[in-house]
């Protein structure tokens, strides 16, 4: 709407802005600013559990807003597309669709089983310099790393 | 209330620098994995590089928060699990491109893939908890403990 954000903020801009918002939820409440946990939360509201913390949900919805702010209203506003763009060159809609949807599946299994994902073990955990968090860590940069490069591989270097 | 508030906002700030460094978009993280730029790593070691040295600073002088009591890290070692599901969240993240909070933003972007993204993310986290009686507060990361009401 407004176009007052550049395109991509530096990485010297954001990653230091992130390390003060982790920063800042340990200063206000004693929590990580973990991702994974607040879909566990937000799915235990809709299925109407007695125990969710409600916080939780609101800062899934909260992330939610924030990249509308940022994507629709400080900048020109992007248009409703696809997205993937780098895998529909490659693939069909038809073959993205799954291939998508499988891997969701994959990580959010995954998250739940090591207890957090990029955000809440990968930065959250690392910075508190917890051994569990840094082979979490380690270990999904390495696979991922890895599978990219099989997939590369398998569509002859396309993707 | 007031810490659902805090929440929001949180999730907004948060929300708002994954759009602006556009890591919202499956082509940043993929570039990313393919190793054709350093950018997120960079962004991902700058947010350690500045948070760690501060939440050190700040445990070390027995900060009290203002919902959550005296200011806690958490470490632990890794156990098999941690490596299990780290090993299989690297492989669905490099498929998807994306992970939990990313997926939210793709959607906010206006990318209507995100909305195939986000359910089988739901899913994913669902499955793990209908095998096992799982803790209330899995999914945080490292953490003592789950602050659920104002103080």
């Amino acid at each position: 709407m407004f176009d007052v954000l550049p395109d991509r903020l530096a990485w010297y801009t954001g990653g230091p802005i992130l390390g003060l918002l982790i920063v800042g939820l340990f200063v206000v409440a004693n929590q990580p600013l973990g991702a994974s946990g607040a879909y566990v939360q937000t799915s235990g509201l809709i299925r109407r559990r007695s125990d969710v913390v409600v916080w939780r949900v609101w800062y899934f919805v909260g992330l939610f807003v924030g990249g509308l702010l940022v994507t629709q209203v400080f900048r020109e506003g992007a248009e409703i597309r696809s997205g993937y763009d780098a895998m529909r060159d490659v693939f069909p809609l038809w073959a993205t669709i799954p291939l998508v949807f499988g891997g969701a599946t994959l990580l959010g299994y995954g998250a739940a089983v090591a207890g957090g994902c990029t955000s809440g073990h990968g930065m959250c955990g690392t910075a508190q310099r917890s051994p569990a968090s840094m082979a979490v860590t380690a270990t999904f940069m390495a696979t991922a790393i890895l599978t990219t490069f099989v997939l590369r591989i398998a569509t002859g270097g396309d993707l | 209330m007031r810490l659902n508030i805090i929440g929001l906002l949180f999730g907004i700030a948060f929300g708002g620098v994954l759009a602006a460094s556009n890591l919202h978009e499956y082509d940043t993280i993929h570039a990313m994995l393919r190793l054709d730029e350093f950018d997120v790593f960079w962004f991902m070691a700058s947010a350690i590089a500045v948070s760690a040295p501060l939440l050190y600073l700040l445990e070390r002088r027995g900060m009290n928060t203002p919902f959550g009591g005296e200011l806690s890290l958490s470490r632990s070692m890794p156990e098999k699990h941690h490596l299990q599901g780290g090993a299989l969240f690297g492989i669905g993240w490099a498929i998807a491109g994306t992970c939990p909070a990313p997926a939210l933003v793709m959607v906010s972007s206006g990318a209507v893939l995100g909305l195939v993204a986000i359910p089988g993310i739901f899913l994913g986290l669902h499955l793990r908890e209908r095998q096992q009686q799982s803790d209330q507060h899995v999914g945080d990361g490292e953490h003592r403990m789950a602050v659920t009401a104002d103080h």
